[in-house]
């Protein structure tokens, strides 16, 4: 990779690879300007991206800037005050399963197992109870709980939990998977087991990911592309391309010359008036 | 050396239950003493002392009621199926409303004035109106059921309003219905606060118990026979015989509750 050095501005480019058409998911002028009595707050202002099937792509930006209220917006759990989010082609209006969440603090119904967590969104669905059970064993075995599919969630570790938070998510063949902070709450070293696994996991299947972060670090390790956002209201004001295959090595000189730039331009972010 | 095995270990399960039933037996005894005490000093017969009412309550146990010819048993049975269905009545009124308040900010708006009205009456103020306005045995019904009906309202809609948005998110992202997401999400989050509004609504209930029994031979439990022995009979002693019993059944129920919930809680994985 350290003979890439010298390339890595050439191969980083600043626009969406792809148009709206050949899109998965086509986002186009995304506004969203919360009101309350006495005060307006602008969070999203002019966010366009069009993302392939099978693409991962996180959005970095300063806390507070609005990254979950993009990722809200797209999964129909909050209303754009304007712009139109497009899903193969079709407008996405209200939540539903094609487009599945993974939470920050996991949000794991306590009552259920972890096996019964998994099918919650294949019990809504109405898929029957045999396929269920086979679907969801599945899935927890690929995240490496098979042991624990009986278990209380309560009694799982931190990463054990979003573990589940994912195989739950998975499991329904979303179109998208967005990820809000899905390793915040985590320690340093299980965030970076959590991340290997997540590339392995994906590895078996064509998810689209858009994934919201602090760490850039996370975002360099994962991404195909990264999205950096400005200060609030959130715009993009770049995207980068990350040019290396997978498995990614974080010692590489190549990763932390990548790693100070956009570090750099974050920072800015934060210092610009 | 023998010392550090008797020693108090905060960890170890069985010291701490020995301790703690130390002290509720010192405790106790202290309830005694005073009462001794007190009825000492008092020396009237409308309050015996602890003896007295051993005595009292061992008669009633033995020979029953000479006056209605009950036994302590037929008066139990009487209360505790007076009680029993008002708690149920309660329990089939106040849940589901309770969920549908604190799901709808409309129907919340529209009831709060009501409830607030309504709620400061006490529960007992209710028993001559029922007791003489229905009939002997609906009426005490009734009376239970306005004592246990608020507490545990007031939970079920507070369970329902306190519920992790998160939850709620998470089941709209899995494809959940809004009728999918409220029985599958938000009454499952209500059962530990609805275990809990049952819990005081069922202390509420004991205490409405002997008004609403107090005027109705027909049908008659402790609480008549609490009322029969202070003002026909004159005897403090099976007065207080009658408080005893009471005590008795309302620390069963409450602690048969407080059991329950502590279960549903641990297995449903939602301890506080
Ligand atoms: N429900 C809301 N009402 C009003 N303001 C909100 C609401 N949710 C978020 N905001 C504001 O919008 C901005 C962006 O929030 P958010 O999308 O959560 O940021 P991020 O996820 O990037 O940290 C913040 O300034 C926040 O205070
Ligand atoms: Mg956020």
């Amino acid at each position: 990779m350290s003979d890439e050095i010298s390339n890595i501005n050439e191969e980083i480019s600043d626009v969406d690879n792809c148009g709206c058409e050949e899109a998965q998911i086509c986002i186009k002028n995304l506004r969203k300007v919360y009101k309350t009595d006495d005060s307006e707050t602008v969070a999203v202002e002019d966010f366009s991206l069009n993302i392939r099937k099978g693409e991962l792509v996180t959005i970095v930006g300063p806390s507070g800037c609005g990254k979950t209220t993009i990722l809200r917006m797209i999964a129909g759990l909050l209303e754009p005050t304007s712009g139109t989010i497009l899903i193969d082609g079709k407008a996405a209006s209200g939540p539903g399963s094609d487009r599945g969440m993974v939470f920050q603090d996991f949000a794991l119904f306590p009552w259920r197992s972890v096996r019964r967590n998994v099918e919650f969104g294949m019990e809504v669905a109405g898929v029957p109870k045999e396929e269920r059970r086979t679907r969801a064993d599945r899935y927890i075995k690929l995240v490496g709980l098979e042991k624990f599919a009986d278990s209380r969630v309560h009694e799982l570790s931190g990463g054990m939990k979003q573990r589940v938070g994912i195989a739950r998510v998975l499991v329904n063949h979303p179109e998208v998977t967005l990820m809000d902070e899905p390793f915040g709450s985590l320690d340093a070293q299980t965030r970076n087991i959590m991340q290997v696994q997540l590339l392995r996991v994906l590895a078996k299947t064509d998810q689209t990911i858009i994934f919201v972060t602090h760490s850039v670090d996370e975002a360099l390790f994962l991404s195909d592309r990264i999205i950096i956002l400005t200060k609030r209201p959130a715009t993009i004001k770049e995207i980068i391309t990350v040019p290396w295959p997978r498995p990614r090595d974080r010692a590489d000189p190549a990763f932390s010359i990548l790693r100070k730039r956009i570090l750099v331009e974050l920072e800015n972010e934060n210092v610009m008036g | 050396m023998e010392y550090s095995r008797l020693k108090y270990d905060e960890n170890n399960k069985y010291h701490r239950f020995s301790k703690s039933l130390g002290i509720t037996i010192v405790s106790l005894i202290l309830l005694l003493e005073i009462w001794w005490i007190a009825s000492l000093l008092a020396n009237s017969s409308f309050l015996p002392t602890p003896l007295e009412t051993w005595d009292a309550l061992a008669t009633l146990y033995s020979v029953g009621d000479p006056i209605t010819g009950k036994s302590m048993w037929q008066y139990i049975a009487a209360s505790m199926s007076t009680f029993l269905k008002g708690f149920v009545l309660a329990l089939v009124v106040a849940v589901p409303l309770g969920l549908v308040i604190g799901y709808s900010r409309i129907v919340r708006q529209f009831a709060n004035p009501i409830l607030e009205i309504l709620r400061p009456i006490a529960p007992i103020a209710w028993a001559p109106i029922f007791i003489y306005g229905i009939n002997y045995t609906v009426g005490p019904i009734l009376v239970v059921f306005i004592g246990i009906f608020f507490p545990l309202l007031t939970n079920v809609i507070f369970g329902v309003m306190k519920i992790d948005q998160g939850l709620i998110d998470a089941s709209k992202t899995l494809g959940a219905s809004k009728l999918q997401t409220f029985t599958k999400v938000m009454i499952p989050s209500a059962v530990p606060y609805t275990m809990n509004g049952i819990k005081v609504g069922l202390g509420v209930g004991w205490m409405c118990i002997v008004a609403a029994e107090m005027f109705a031979p027909i049908n008659a439990g402790i609480g008549y026979y609490l009322q029969e022995q202070s003002s026909v009979v004159g005897s403090g002693a099976g007065a207080f015989a009658a408080l005893v019993i009471i005590a008795i059944l309302g620390l069963l129920t409450i602690g048969l509750a407080d059991y329950i919930h502590r279960v549903i809680v641990k297995r449903m994985g939602m301890e506080e």
